[in-house]
């Protein structure tokens, strides 16, 4: 499946569009990795536990948005976006959405 | 006594922020340097098209454009916070949060470079950055001064798939 998040694929052209695909997620890190990130707060430097859950939420999100454009028979999804949320802190919500579509090549 | 203690507390994490925070705010720095450097040739740009059209028909077909995400989660140090308090009382620009927020994207978007060029791809398009609220700062009980990015982009060949 093609992704991208532009409009058009450069060498293909559309050919049907399938409409609207999303998925989302809310995810967290177990309290642990919610303690460690208050101390590394004080030496500062990469989060790598949360690092990994914007990681994990993304490819949840991303593969639900992808398993309803399969079922809607597509080949690619254009325009994708990704929104984020606060609901709470050490919690992220992830929000994917683009638009099916079925292209070929352009000869 | 305790007043006392405190304000040792108070002062060792300040110095903490200080030594520490700066030797691994450094380290950072000349590392994306080194891997900026690195992939020099990889040309980003955040059109909505392909700057001169795509490299050939053959090309994209062969290797698709495809999308590419990444994400960086940087956290502030103690000096950092505290250094943000005090600005925030006599109000002005925030230095030492604009470092945190420059390294997170440069890291994020490194890591979409490498992970494209890994894939065979020689350049990307389309870039988008989007920030996320990890560590609470619009909760009521906020706990950790984080910058956590995500930035996507869609990747294309400019040379000719071999």
């Amino acid at each position: 499946m093609i992704v991208t998040n532009t409009e058009t694929v450069p060498g293909y052209h559309v050919a049907e569009i399938k409409g609207l695909v999303q998925g989302n997620t809310v995810r967290s890190k177990h309290a642990g990795r919610d303690i460690a990130a208050s101390f590394k707060n004080l030496v500062g430097g990469e989060l790598k536990g949360y690092t990994e859950l914007l990681t994990e939420s993304r490819r949840q999100a991303f593969e639900r948005m992808m398993g309803q454009a399969q079922q809607l028979g597509a080949n690619a999804i254009l325009n994708v976006r990704f929104t984020t949320s606060a609901v709470t802190a050490g919690a992220a919500e992830l929000y994917a959405y683009g638009t099916a579509v079925v292209v070929q090549p352009a000869s | 006594m305790a007043l006392l203690f405190q304000l040792g507390a108070v002062l060792l994490l300040l110095g903490l922020g200080f030594f520490v925070g700066g030797y691994v705010e450094s380290r950072h720095f000349k590392r994306l340097d080194a891997r900026e450097a690195e992939a020099e040739g990889f040309l980003v740009t955040q059109l909505k098209s392909i700057p001169g059209g795509a490299g050939s028909a053959a090309a994209s077909t062969r290797l698709p454009p495809q999308i590419f995400m990444a994400e960086a989660v940087i956290a502030s140090d103690y000096l950092k916070t505290f250094l943000s308090g005090v600005r925030k009382f006599f109000g002005g620009e925030m230095r030492s949060y604009q470092t945190l927020l420059e390294r997170a994207r440069r890291e994020a978007l490194m890591r979409i470079v490498e992970q494209a060029r890994d894939a065979g791809y020689d350049a990307a398009y389309n870039l988008r950055y989007e920030t996320a609220d990890i560590g609470g700062a619009t909760s009521k009980q906020r706990r950790v001064v984080t910058v956590a990015v995500l930035a996507t982009a869609t990747a294309y060949c400019r040379e000719p798939v071999a």
